[in-house]
């Protein structure tokens, strides 16, 4: 049961078309999410890792955004194919979200448990009474306190925590098959998000859904994910299981990434960081899009753009260096100096 | 809100006096003597002078101001100085034309004004968005005494759908208020339009949409609540200057309304008319607007009116 896979990214491609030319956000994204299995995307800010979990339900602002390519399969079903009309059915309902910003994402005017006893109505077609005593219990279950009189008042009286549970509530509500979260801690404090990471884990035992966690916080992932993959300048760049990835990442930036942690037991003057900027979307390098930051990087990376490339079992990575191709370039290059 | 609106209702009393107090000076200040005015042409300087004596003209401004003030606390707002009717009763017969004006004139600004805004902010940039937005700036640019006279043109003489002038029927409402309204109309719908659009870009409405809502629920529940709190202030604001557009429409349209009321009054130096027509003008208007400060918290509960 839990090896069923439930939602499937092929190739998914969502670029946004401006005056400055064409920004390729999502740049060909390829994952498999499975029942019960929680998959971090993990990437630094602009790497498109939000545009991806958007694209996926068609959140995508468009005009300016574009689909320009990809498949999304739900259970085999294609949401890209699908009408407004069937992909609604979907939304809210077997693919939930929650977003990065939990103080802007409630209605201001609209009681939180009518926000939440809405798509109970909508999907589920409870009446007002059972929809709004679901809502209710739904409170319940994310820890907020007197939930009846939770449910009647408004995002401006709730706290940031609590207006966060109310978002969990709200996706959590139709049980759906999967829960897509936006850097849902992102926003919160420590405390707060510890609490809101356990009570998205219990109830991901309770209903078995799998989860897509968006973060660009290692410490969530290790926390949260069995499987990883690592978004940089709009590709899947490394995709490993979540306990690997810290100790043997492949993927010369993850190794970045994970070097430029800090680190408890050493005494650092001063962190790792990775030289050099991120690409602009506008205009990717022809070869591999991390080349020029990499240390490892050849004439081949520079020139062709790697592909994602099975390593091992249950290890990918987009990276020549783990190539037969990647030898005979830096053979090559050590020859002509 | 019991308690806010006692509140508001006492800030009444300085509003009122300045209004008065204000309106005494202009009074005071215009050239034109009323009591030559009121003798006519040819009177003799005694008569003018008596004439002066007994409208308590001669006195100083001071005393005639509070005694204006202590005859308007008893509900006197004096006698006209053309006829020597008592100015409320004038008022009384005045005044419900007018606000039958001002409101259908001001359903139409809203409607209207809201059906426009929410068809052009449903598809931005389209076509029917842009023939929305020309006519709105139209609507904006074309003076109201203008507008009248062109309906009044159209649909009274040329088509004779409608009577021309006057206040005897339903019929007559139309036009003037359409005169009256199409201005406000064209303002909120612009309001409409740049308040809906900046709340569906909010992110409550990509939770909406999220959630599986159809789009009728999301433009109406989700986003036109919070896109109505800007507009309901424009609504209010409007409303003051309608009631100045009445002064032009009543005359257009030939409606003896408090608006042309007071245009007379003005003319013929009748200054406790002129008073009385203003403060009633006035009260009205701070009344709408404790009506639309009200709303506001309807609308919006994160406003704490106290």
């Amino acid at each position: 049961m839990m090896n069923e896979i439930v939602l499937e990214v092929k190739n998914l491609k969502t670029h946004f078309i401006s005056n400055k030319g064409t920004a390729k956000a999502v740049d060909g994204i390829d994952f498999v999410l499975r029942k019960g299995e929680t998959l971090g995307i993990v990437g630094e800010s602009g790497c498109g890792k939000s545009m991806t979990s958007l694209s996926i339900l068609r959140l995508i602002p468009s005009p300016p955004g574009k689909f320009v390519d990809g498949e999304v399969l739900l259970n085999g079903k294609d949401l890209v194919k699908m009408s407004n009309e069937e992909l609604r059915k979907i939304r809210g309902n077997q693919i939930s979200m929650i977003f990065q910003e939990p103080m802007t994402s409630l209605n201001p005017v609209i009681p939180v448990g009518e926000q939440i006893a809405e798509a109970l109505r909508l999907h589920q077609g409870l009446s007002r009474k059972q929809a709004w005593d679901k809502s209710v219990e739904m409170i319940r279950l994310v820890g907020i306190p007197s939930p009846e009189k939770r449910a009647k008042q408004e995002p401006f009286q709730l706290s940031g925590g609590m207006r966060q549970r109310i978002m969990i509530a709200m996706a959590l509500a139709c049980t759906p098959e999967v829960l897509i979260a936006d850097e849902p801690t992102t926003a919160l404090d420590v405390t707060i998000q510890a609490q809101i990471l356990e009570i998205m884990k219990d109830l991901q035992r309770k209903i078995g859904m799998g989860i897509i966690f968006i973060t660009h916080d290692l410490g969530v992932v290790a926390e949260m994910c069995d499987q990883v993959g690592v978004m940089y300048a709009g590709q899947i760049v490394e995709h490993r299981d979540a306990k690997d990835i810290f100790n043997n990442p492949l993927h010369p930036y993850t190794q970045g990434l994970i070097g430029s942690l800090p680190k408890l037991y050493e005494d650092q003057e001063e962190l790792q960081i990775i030289e050099g900027t991120v690409p602009s979307p506008y205009d990717y390098p022809e070869g591999c899009r991390f080349a020029e930051r990499c240390p490892f990087s050849t004439d081949i990376c520079v020139q062709k753009e790697p592909s994602l490339i099975q390593y091992g079992d249950n290890a990918k990575v987009r990276c020549w260096k783990y190539t037969n191709e990647w030898q005979d370039s830096l053979a090559k290059e050590v020859l002509k100096s | 809100m019991f308690l806010f609106i006692i509140k508001r209702l006492l800030q009444i009393v300085p509003v009122i006096l300045g209004v008065t107090l204000v309106v005494f000076l202009i009074m005071q200040m215009v050239p034109g003597d009323s009591a030559v005015i009121l003798a006519g042409e040819g009177a003799s300087k005694e008569t003018v002078e008596q004439l002066r004596v007994d409208l308590g003209l001669n006195k100083p401004m001071h005393e005639q101001y509070i005694s204006y003030i202590s005859n308007v606390v008893q509900g006197d707002l004096g006698n006209s100085l053309k006829n020597n009717q008592p100015v409320l009763d004038e008022i009384l017969i005045r005044l419900p034309i007018t606000m039958e004006l001002a409101f259908f004139s001001i359903l139409i600004t809203v409607v209207l004004g809201l059906i426009a805004g929410i068809i052009s902010a449903v598809r931005p940039y389209s076509y029917s968005d842009i023939g929305v937005m020309v006519v709105a700036l139209l609507g904006i640019s074309l003076p109201s005494f203008w507008l009248g006279i062109l309906l009044m043109y159209v649909f009274s003489i040329k088509l004779q759908w409608l009577p021309v002038a006057g206040w005897d029927s339903t019929a007559h409402i139309i036009l003037p208020a359409i005169t009256l309204g199409a201005g406000g109309a064209a303002i909120v719908a612009r309001m409409t339009r740049s308040s809906m659009l900046e709340v569906v870009g909010q992110d409550y409405i990509r939770t909406a949409k999220a959630k599986g809502l159809a789009e009728h629920v999301i433009i109406y529940k989700h986003a036109l609540r919070n896109a109505l709190i800007p507009v309901i202030t424009v609504v209010g604001l409007q409303f003051g200057s309608l009631l100045g557009g009445t002064v032009l429409v009543e005359s257009v349209f030939a409606i003896n309304g408090l608006g042309r009321m007071i245009v007379d009054a003005i003319r013929t130096r009748d200054i406790p008319m002129v008073q009385g027509g203003v403060l009633v003008a006035s009260l009205v208007f701070v009344f709408v607007n404790l009506l639309v400060d009200t709303m506001y918290r309807v609308f919006n509960k994160r406003i704490d009116l106290n």
